[in-house]
C-alpha cells in the first residue's frame, strides 16, 4: 500500500477505494428506499449498473448469479399460446404491472404488458454478465417486439404503446441487434438515415434532426454505427474528423455533455466511449480526466456523483468507473466501448455467437 | 424534507431526469408515518382530509387489489410504503381488467404524484381520457402543473404533446415552454417540445426574437444559439448571401462581447464549413484581428479550419500554387503548435496530431516548415499511449 500511496501524492491523495465501490453496488443490488420509487419501472437497468459495475471491478464473485439470473428471466414477456402478442415481447423493467412471478412460458394474457426496449438491451447484458448462455431467450420473439417499435423515419419507440422516439432507442435496438446476432430486428437504412439526419451543424448528434449536440446522443449514434459496422459508410472521413473535434472539445477536466455546460463524471464514459471508436481517445488528457472522475467519488459511501461533493448514484457510479477504465486505471476490467459490457463479457457473448452459427443448420431451442 | 437525489435515467425513458443526469427534488414519505393506521372507514366523512387506503374505501371494496411480485429473491427491491404499495395495488388491479372508469382515472392522479416516471400509468390515463372523453383542457391544466413541479421527466411532456394533438391547439405552448426556460434555460425536453410546436404548427414567426432575447440574457447559451440555427434553416436558409452576410456580423459582435464562447464560434464554423471557410471575404482578415484582442482556443481552431480548407481547395485546383500552399500549411502547423504548447493544452496530444497528420497530407517533401517538435519520422497519425502513474 505504501508504493502506491507515494505514486499518489502528486494528485493530491485522490486515490480509487475499490472496495467501497464494490460495497455500494452490492448494496444497490439488495433494497433501496422509497425515495427512488422514480426508478421502478427501470429496475432492470439499475441491475445492469450494478453487475457490470461489479465486472469492471472484477468482484462478481460475491454475486449470486443463478438467483439473478433466474429473477431477470421473470422479465422477460414471452409469446402467449396464440402468440398474439409477439409485437410486445422483450423484458420488462420490473414486475410492476403484477405479472405473478414466474421463469417460464407461455406468456400471460395481459392487455398492458409489454417489454421496453432499454429493457430489453440491459438484460440481455447483465444475462450475459452473469454468464448466462441466453438459451432461455425468446430470441425470435424479441426481434418481433423489436421490430414492432421503429417508425418510418428510422428511430424508435420504447414500447409498443407508443412513446417518445429518439437516437436513444436506436442505439437500444442495434445493441439488441448485435447481442442476439440478427438484424433482421430493425431496418439498418432508415435507421442511419435518421442518425444521420441527427447531426447538428456543430457536428455533434442531436437526439433528433435539428435538436441540440449532445454527448450521450452522439455516443448512441456513433456506437450504433459501429455495432452495425457502418461507421465508414454512413460517414465521410470528413465528417468524422469534424465529429472527432466536436467530441474532444467536450474535455474541461473531465467532460461535458455539450458547450458551456458543466462537466459531469458520466461523458467521462459517454464521450470517451466515442473518441475511443473514433481511434482518438488517446490524444485526450488522462490525468486531468481522472482527477475530475475521482473528485466526484463519495469516499464514505463509495460510487460516484455528477459533480464533486454531490450524492451518488447507480449510473455515474458505472459510468464513472467505465471513464476510467477507458484510461487504463489498473484492477479495472477493459469495457467494450460500443456495447458498454466488459470484454470478459464481451468474450462471453463471442464464444455463444460462435456455438450458435455452428449448431444453426439444426434446431435451436426456443426457450 | 426534500432530498435531491440522482436518477439513473441514461438509455430509458423514466425517472425525472434532464437526458441523462440531473438532480431531482422527491418527496420523503415520512409526512404519511403514523397517520393512517387507526382510521377506520367511518372517520372518513368526519374528516374528508385524512388520508383513507384505498383497501378501506366501501367503493373500492369490490376490487382486489394485486401485489407487485417480485417472487423469491428480489433484485433491487425498492422498500415502499403502506401508502404507497396500496395505491398502486389497486393500480395494478385496474390494469388486469382494463377498467374504464371515473374511479380508475382519478387514481391515475394518485399514481402520478407518487412514481410520475411510471410510463404504464400514463398511457392508462391517455386510455382513459379517451374512452371517457375527459374535459382536455382540464387535461391541458394538470399537465402544466406537473411538469412546472417536474420538468424533467420525459413521461410528462409526452403526455402533453399528446393532449396538445388531440385538442390539435398549440395557442398555449410558447408561452409555456418560456416560462419552463425561465427556470432552466437549457432543458433539453423544454427545447425538444418547442421545436415540435414549431415545426408541427408552423409557429416561426416570432421565433428568432425569442432566441435573441435569450442569447441577450445569455450569450452562452448553447441551445439558443442551437435554435438560432433551427429556426434560419427552415425560414431563409443560409444560403441567401443577405442572410449568411448578417450572421456572420452578428457571430461577431457576441464574440466580440464574449470571446470565450464555443457556441459562438461553433455556429460561425457551421454555416460555412460546406460554403468555403476560407473563401468568406473578409472573413480571415477579420478573425486575425480578433486574435490580438480576443482570442480563445476556438478562434485558432477557427484559423486552423481556415487554413486547411484553404489547403484542400487549392490541392484541388488545376494549377496548384505551391507557394501559397507552404504559406497556408506553416501558417496551418504554427496554430497547432501555438494551441499545442500554450492556448489549449489540455487537447496537446491532440492538436501535436492534427499538425501531423496536416503535415503528411500536405508537406511535400520540405523539412522547412517543420513548427513541429515532435519526431519528424512520425507522418503517421499515431501517439504513444498515455501512461498513468
Amino acid at each position: 500500500m505504501a508504493e502506491e500511496e507515494s505514486q499518489f501524492e502528486e494528485f493530491e491523495q485522490i486515490d480509487f477505494l475499490r472496495d467501497r465501490h464494490v460495497r455500494f453496488f452490492q448494496r444497490t443490488l439488495q433494497v433501496l428506499p422509497e425515495r427512488y420509487a422514480s426508478l421502478e419501472t427501470t429496475r432492470l437497468t439499475i441491475i445492469f449498473f450494478a453487475l457490470s459495475g461489479l465486472d469492471v471491478l472484477d468482484a462478481l464473485d460475491m454475486i449470486d448469479r443463478n438467483m439473478m439470473i433466474e429473477w431477470i428471466y421473470s422479465l422477460q414477456v414471452l409469446p402467449t399460446e396464440d402468440q398474439s402478442n409477439l409485437s410486445r415481447c422483450g423484458f420488462r423493467g420490473s414486475s410492476h404491472i403484477g405479472i405473478p412471478y414466474t421463469t417460464k412460458g407461455p406468456g400471460v394474457l395481459h392487455p398492458y404488458d409489454s417489454g421496453h426496449v432499454a429493457m430489453t438491451y440491459t438484460g440481455l447484458c447483465s444475462l450475459l454478465i452473469l454468464g448466462d448462455d441466453l438459451s432461455r431467450v425468446n430470441k425470435q420473439a424479441c426481434l418481433a417486439g423489436l421490430r414492432a417499435l421503429q417508425l418510418e423515419d428510422g428511430s424508435f419507440y420504447a414500447v409498443p404503446e407508443g412513446s417518445e422516439n429518439d437516437i436513444r432507442f436506436i442505439y437500444c435496438a442495434a445493441s439488441i441487434c448485435y447481442m442476439l446476432d440478427d438484424w433482421s430486428g430493425m431496418d439498418i437504412q432508415k435507421a442511419i438515415d435518421y442518425i444521420r439526419g441527427s447531426l447538428s451543424y456543430d457536428n455533434g448528434f442531436g437526439q433528433g434532426a435539428g435538436r441540440e449536440s449532445h454527448g450521450g446522443w452522439t455516443y448512441c449514434a456513433i456506437a450504433s454505427l459501429c455495432l452495425m459496422g457502418r461507421l465508414e459508410e454512413a460517414l465521410s472521413q470528413r465528417e468524422l474528423d469534424r465529429i472527432r473535434r466536436w467530441c474532444i472539445m467536450r474535455q474541461q477536466s473531465g467532460f461535458h455533455g455539450r458547450p458551456n455546460k458543466p462537466v459531469d463524471t458520466c461523458y467521462s464514459f459517454w464521450v470517451g466511449a466515442t473518441l475511443e471508436l473514433l481511434d482518438v481517445f488517446q490524444y485526450t488528457n488522462f490525468d486531468r480526466n481522472r482527477s475530475f472522475i475521482l473528485s466526484t467519488q463519495d469516499r464514505l459511501v463509495g460510487g460516484f456523483a455528477k459533480w464533486p461533493d454531490s450524492h451518488p448514484d447507480p449510473l455515474h457510479a458505472y459510468l464513472g468507473l467505465c471513464g476510467l477504465s477507458l484510461i487504463g486505471e489498473p484492477s479495472l476490467r477493459k469495457v467494450h466501448p460500443a456495447l458498454n459490457i466488459t470484454q470478459r463479457a464481451f468474450q462471453h457473448l463471442q464464444q455463444l455467437q460462435q456455438t450458435w452459427r455452428d449448431s444453426s443448420g439444426s434446431c435451436l431451442r426456443q426457450h | 424534507m426534500a432530498q435531491a437525489i440522482k436518477l439513473t435515467n441514461d438509455l430509458t425513458m423514466s425517472g425525472v431526469e434532464e437526458t441523462l443526469n440531473e438532480t431531482v427534488e422527491v418527496k420523503e414519505d415520512n409526512e404519511f408515518d403514523g397517520e393512517v393506521e387507526d382510521h377506520p372507514v367511518d372517520d372518513y366523512m368526519a374528516d374528508p382530509t385524512r388520508y383513507v387506503f384505498y383497501r378501506d374505501r366501501k367503493d373500492w371494496a369490490d376490487l382486489e387489489p394485486v401485489p407487485q411480485d417480485d417472487g423469491p429473491s428480489p433484485v433491487v427491491k425498492i422498500a415502499y410504503s403502506e401508502k404507497f404499495s396500496d395505491v398502486y395495488d389497486y393500480f395494478r388491479a385496474l390494469l388486469k381488467n382494463d377498467e374504464r372508469s371515473e374511479r380508475a382515472f382519478a387514481l391515475t392522479a394518485d399514481a402520478i404524484e407518487l412514481n410520475a416516471a411510471n410510463y404504464t400509468v400514463w398511457h392508462y390515463r391517455r386510455v382513459l381520457l379517451q374512452a371517457l372523453a375527459k374535459d382536455l383542457r382540464e387535461e391541458m391544466r394538470y399537465i402544466t402543473a406537473i411538469i412546472e413541479e417536474q420538468p424533467k421527466n420525459y413521461q410528462v411532456w409526452h403526455h402533453r404533446r399528446m393532449v396538445v394533438e388531440w385538442l390539435n391547439d398549440p395557442s398555449e405552448e410558447l408561452e409555456f415552454i418560456a416560462d419552463i426556460l425561465s427556470q432552466d434555460a437549457k432543458n433539453y425536453h423544454a427545447w425538444q417540445h418547442r421545436q415540435w410546436v414549431i415545426q408541427e404548427y408552423k409557429l416561426w414567426e416570432s421565433e428568432l426574437e425569442f432566441v435573441e432575447n435569450l442569447l441577450e440574457e445569455d450569450v452562452r447559451n448553447n441551445s439558443a444559439w442551437n435554435q438560432r440555427h433551427f429556426v434560419i434553416s427552415h425560414t431563409t436558409g443560409f444560403s441567401d448571401a443577405g442572410v449568411l452576410d448578417r450572421e456572420i456580423q452578428y457571430c461577431l459582435n457576441q464574440i466580440r462581447k464574449a470571446p470565450h464562447n464555443e457556441s459562438a464560434w461553433n455556429y460561425l464554423k457551421g454555416m460555412l464549413q460546406d460554403r468555403g471557410l476560407s473563401t468568406q471575404p473578409g472573413l480571415l482578415e477579420k478573425v486575425l484581428e480578433l486574435k490580438e484582442t480576443h482570442c480563445s482556443p476556438y478562434l485558432l481552431a477557427f484559423l486552423f479550419d481556415c487554413y486547411e480548407d484553404s489547403l484542400e481547395s487549392s490541392s484541388q485546383k488545376e494549377n496548384i500554387d505551391e507557394e501559397e500552399q507552404k504559406i497556408s500549411l506553416k501558417k496551418a502547423l504554427e496554430i497547432c503548435e501555438l494551441l499545442a504548447q500554450d492556448k489549449d493544452t489540455i487537447r496537446k496530444e491532440y492538436w501535436l496530431f492534427l499538425g501531423r497528420s496536416l503535415k503528411a497530407k500536405y508537406g511535400g517533401g520540405d523539412g522547412g516548415t517543420d513548427a513541429l517538435s515532435e519526431d519528424p519520422e512520425a507522418s503517421v497519425p499515431t501517439s504513444e499511449p498515455q501512461e498513468l502513474n
